[in-house]
């Protein structure tokens, strides 16, 4: 999870407060490109939460993902995003409190919302506009979902009616909440404010919890000579009495919780009068302290920050790792990779220089040059290489929406997602990927009713896998459909004149066929598929990278379709394939053909 | 800088105009620092303030502790908007921090 990143981005801008556009700009900028980290990440919370609904973790993943685009687009000037995101964040509150049940109508809505999310991003840049018609229908199912709530809160007594309207939401099975004192202590550490959190926003929202009592605490403040203006030195003491969960109290913080000190204690319930409590709080109470401070300020190191906070939705992963990575444009690692080519080129004529004069300092100086230059392109090489999960992960959602569409129930599993390959190989198996998946959720799966008829489990299983092997990267896309119906496909192929009649293709031959441009076994062309033109998409695309592919398909049984992606130098090691662009290649491989054939496939 | 200084006859008059917010910050603590060093009279007018954040209210709570410390007279002029009182009260300060 990357929601660590945005939080951050602020300290690049130190509050919005800039008049420079062009750094704005920038920073919007860098937003949506975070942004889009966010949305993948949001997109597999729901649809895991989609395969299992009780799991508040998802939710919390979900909801924390809704309020960071929120907040962060509200920051960047994207008010009808937060606002629109905002409704999709109450509805998921409402499931976090249990007052609204995870549905296939709330994921699918919440997918929608997300499609709708990413236009108005998209038109706020100066794209293609987004269709308020759209937001508006969303908006209007989603009040729907949520408006039964309302109701019955109403309904059944005018207490929790009165509860539900300000914000504080009842917990489920009861018609009025008890309300608790939390005894909240926040003490700002020295880079909060720089980092473009002002507390009393914080302290502001906190106060929509509930009843507050606040006090400032101005001890640390010292003599205005050695004050530091762009620091918080207030820390507060305050008594919130809300009926609100504790994570909710705790999201308050949640663009603060890496730069603060912050501790949350229960008070005993305080019972609303007996005769409004109808039912029981399912919430539990927890004397134990919650701690979110992950970096206190200088010289804090109370005993209460040192206990770790229960995960409450909250993981590990979660904490932004600042120092260990940062974000650099494709464009730049692509110079970078450049300079280190023509640095290699260079290298070498030094190197045969010096052997010629046969001169044993020059020699020297040239050899520690020769291998410093094959550490920094090795390093060069290996930065680009990149993890496939990101690219199979977004499949889910294609899955999802054409098992949706197509009145399938289809199951995705992912293997080998942390094979990795350049980032130019990743980037050119998306469309091949999609083809596949398209082909084999429209032809191969059956619909449900049809599995259990040949005798096999309505859910369908669509499997996308990646792995080495030996001199080759597979990657895989196999189901258990009804597989590839040879005698059609040959049919066909004799129709369209690919091959003669009398011909008599093996089965392996016949699957290539499917291959060949144009070629379709379907005499109805659906929106998915059956053009013809994404089998042979695929073959181009893997062509091109020098691979193959191998399919293989049992009828009634299913099919397994490979790519085949070679590896064809094997002097450097076991390191995954990569593509060069041509004039690297050639700088790195001494291959003058490489210059000129496309895509050059080597290991580093 | 959403932020003046004026001096006349012995009497600095601090103005804070708009939002004033961390970007302003550093300026506004060398004005008052400025203001402390050569006034024993300093007066801070609000009027036209439309937003404080907390390291403004801070160097105000700072600004008038020190002034006292050190025997110059700190006072608010003219009237101080609802939204800068709120913003004290919100930020759990039990009076406002000047005046």
């Amino acid at each position: 999870v990357r929601l660590g990143r945005i939080k951050q981005l602020p300290c690049f801008i130190r509050g919005v407060f800039l008049s420079n556009k062009q750094t704005i700009d920038k920073f919007k900028q860098a937003f949506l490109e975070e942004a889009g980290e966010i949305f993948v990440e949001l997109e597999a919370a729901l649809l895991e939460l989609n395969e299992n609904r009780g799991d508040n973790e998802l939710v919390g993943r979900a909801f924390r993902a809704l309020h960071t685009i929120k907040g962060s687009g509200a920051m960047f000037g994207f008010d009808l995003v937060a606002a629109f995101v905002h409704n999709l964040e109450s509805a998921f509150d409402e499931v976090r409190n249990g007052r609204l049940k995870v549905s296939a109508e709330l994921i699918n809505l919440s997918l929608e919302a997300l499609d709708q999310i990413k236009a108005m991003l998209q038109e706020a840049v100066g794209n293609k506009a987004a269709s308020p018609a759209v937001s508006a229908e969303i908006l209007t199912k989603l009040r729907q979902l949520t408006a039964p709530l309302e109701l019955g809160a109403t309904q059944a007594a005018p207490v929790a009616a009165t509860i539900a309207l300000s914000g504080f939401p009842a917990a489920p099975g009861a018609a009025a909440v008890a309300t608790r004192d939390w005894h909240i202590r926040f003490s700002p550490g020295p880079d909060l404010m720089r980092g473009g959190t002002d507390p009393l926003l914080l302290l502001r929202e906190l106060r929509q919890l509930g009843n507050l009592r606040i006090k400032a605490n101005m001890a640390a403040l010292p003599l205005l000579s050695e004050l530091d203006p762009e620091r918080c030195y207030i820390r507060w003491d305050i008594v919130l009495t809300t009926s609100a969960a504790r994570e909710a109290i705790s999201d308050v913080f949640i663009f603060a919780d890496d730069s603060c000190a912050l501790t949350i204690e229960p008070d005993e319930p305080k019972p609303l009068a007996a005769s409004a409590v109808i039912g029981k709080s399912v919430e539990k109470h927890n004397t134990e302290p919650v701690v979110t401070a992950i970096s206190a300020p200088a010289g804090t190191t109370s005993e209460a920050s040192k206990t770790k906070s229960p995960s409450y939705g909250r993981r590990a992963t979660d904490a932004p790792d600042a120092a260990a990575s940062i974000r650099v444009s494709s464009a730049r690692l692509d110079q970078f990779v450049n300079l280190v080519a023509e640095l290699v080129t260079v290298q070498a004529r030094l190197l045969e220089i010096a052997t010629r004069r046969d001169d044993p300092e020059v020699i020297a100086v040239a050899e520690q040059i020769e291998h410093l230059t094959s550490s920094l392109r090795e390093n060069s090489i290996s930065i680009r290489m990149l993890p496939i999960r990101a690219t199979f992960e977004r499949f889910r959602r294609l899955v999802h929406d054409l098992a949706r569409d197509l009145h399938k129930e289809v199951e995705l599993s992912i293997e080998g997602a942390d094979t990795e390959l350049d980032k130019s190989v990743i980037d050119e198996l998306n469309d091949p990927l999609m083809h596949l998946i398209r082909n084999s959720m429209d032809h191969g799966i059956e619909l449900p009713v049809n599995r259990v008829k040949a005798g096999k489990c309505p859910t369908a299983r669509l499997r996308l896998s990646a792995r080495y092997s030996g001199a080759s990267v597979l990657i895989s896309v196999s189901d258990d459909g009804s597989g590839i119906d040879a005698v059609a496909v040959r049919e066909r192929a004799v129709e369209k004149g690919l091959i003669e009649a009398e011909a008599r293709p093996s089965e392996a031959e016949i699957f290539a066929l499917v291959m060949a441009p144009g070629f379709s076994t379907a005499r109805q062309i659906t929106g998915v598929s059956g053009r013809g033109v994404g089998m042979d998409v695929t073959r181009r695309r893997v062509e091109a990278l020098r691979g193959t592919i191998d399919i293989e398909s049992k009828a009634g049984a299913g099919t397994n379709i490979t790519l085949r992606l070679p590896l064809l130098d094997y002097d450097f090691g076991l390191t995954p394939i990569i593509a060069l662009p041509r004039k690297i290649a050639s700088a790195f491989c001494g291959d003058s053909k490489a210059a000129n054939d496309g895509p050059y496939m080597r290991r580093s | 800088v959403p932020a003046t200084l004026e001096q006349c006859e012995g009497v600095c008059l601090l103005r804070l105009d708009g939002d004033c917010n961390i970007a302003s910050a550093a300026e506004l603590k060398s004005l008052m620092a400025q203001a402390l060093g050569c006034s024993r009279e300093l007066r801070i007018d609000l009027e036209h303030a439309t937003g404080l954040d907390i390291t403004t209210l801070q160097l105000l709570w700072v600004c008038g502790r020190d002034a006292q410390a050190s025997g110059v007279s700190i006072a608010l002029v003219g009237r101080v908007p609802d939204d800068v009182l709120l913003a004290a009260r919100h930020a759990g300060f039990d009076r406002f921090p000047v005046g």
